[in-house]
């Protein structure tokens, strides 16, 4: 799992840094948790099927097709609203359209900078598509995106850590890659890992 | 005379955030679009001096959206600005003729001396 960690390590270090340069901050990050791990376990890790989600996603064609999706709890994804149109901490409090709009302009330069990261340590080929949003409970929107996608999803590559700085920043940040059958392997064998 | 630029990106946050850095620095922005098809439009409509082109978006992507503008104007003035920055993509965006490509998240200085570069060196 050394390289996996290796890759989340850079993949959300390239993100974090391009959160920070859009939001004007110093952004640090935690050691990030990665695990590839069951869909429905996830639902825990991230905080239980009625926690309020917002959830970028955005499908990823190439040598690794899937899905990636960021998501963020709600405090965390108002926080990152207000950092973003330069407000006062505390300011947002729901999502009008504009709010959403910075939501998924962030999720799609996060997970650009991570999947670029990705491409350049493995030299694959993958493409991000427009990125679609979604603010509810998570349980509704991971069961949605199964049958929207037709996917029977076995196990995902999760990435969760925390990004802050010093007492005033406090993001909770969820990345999870979702992989058709078979092409973690591309990903695990480009990574020089054993295929299971 | 201020230059005309147009505004092309499906996130209408990144469209606000372009917006502002450019008219605050001598741009009139004549047009923002959605996806490339508008684009065009907007670019027949309008004929700006330059075009910030986002890649990743619905209906018609930046690529085909650059390839689109230079068949109606082979002068066009494009730069690409993707949250996807990897060589091929910088390849196939030059080859379809943008003249200089950003990668977001940019620093406001990037994207202007950018477009002053391209619009310096003329046609």
């Amino acid at each position: 799992m050394d390289a996996l960690k290796e890759i989340s390590n850079i993949g959300m270090g390239n993100a974090v840094t391009s959160l920070a340069q859009l939001v004007n901050r110093r952004i640090d990050m935690n050691v990030p948790l990665t695990r590839f791990m069951p869909l429905d376990e996830t639902i825990s890790l991230v905080g239980g099927p009625e926690e309020i989600v917002s959830c970028v996603s955005l499908n990823i064609s190439g040598d690794v097709p899937g899905m990636v999706l960021f998501i963020f709890d709600s405090q965390s994804t108002f926080q990152m609203v207000d950092l973003l149109m330069g407000m006062n901490l505390g300011t947002t409090a729901d999502l009008d359209e504009m709010a959403e709009s910075a939501v998924k302009e962030i999720g799609n330069v996060l997970t650009g900078s991570f999947i670029g990261a990705l491409c350049q340590m493995t030299q694959l080929n993958m493409v991000t598509a427009v990125p679609m949003f979604a603010f509810d409970m998570l349980g509704a929107i991971l069961t949605s995106l199964m049958v929207a996608s037709g996917r029977v999803e076995d196990h995902v590559l999760v990435i969760q850590t925390q990004l802050f700085q010093e007492k005033e920043v406090n993001i909770k940040g969820n990345f999870f890659l979702l992989t058709e059958p078979g092409s973690i392997q591309v990903l695990f064998k480009a990574l020089g890992l054993a295929v299971e | 005379m201020s230059k005309k630029i147009l505004i092309v990106d499906d996130a209408a946050f990144m469209r606000m955030m372009i917006k502002n850095i450019v008219a605050k620095n001598g741009y009139e922005v004549v047009g923002e679009a959605e996806n490339g098809k508008q684009a065009v439009e907007m670019y027949a409509n309008s004929s700006p001096d330059v075009v910030t082109m986002d890649i990743t978006m619905p209906e018609m992507d930046g690529i085909d959206g650059v390839k689109a503008i230079r068949s109606i104007d082979p002068n066009a003035v494009i730069i690409m600005c993707s949250a996807m920055g990897q060589q091929s993509m910088v390849m196939d965006a030059i080859q379809a003729g943008a003249k200089d490509f950003i990668v977001k998240p940019f620093q406001q200085d990037r994207l202007l001396q950018a477009l002053e570069r391209v619009l310096s060196r003329g046609k």
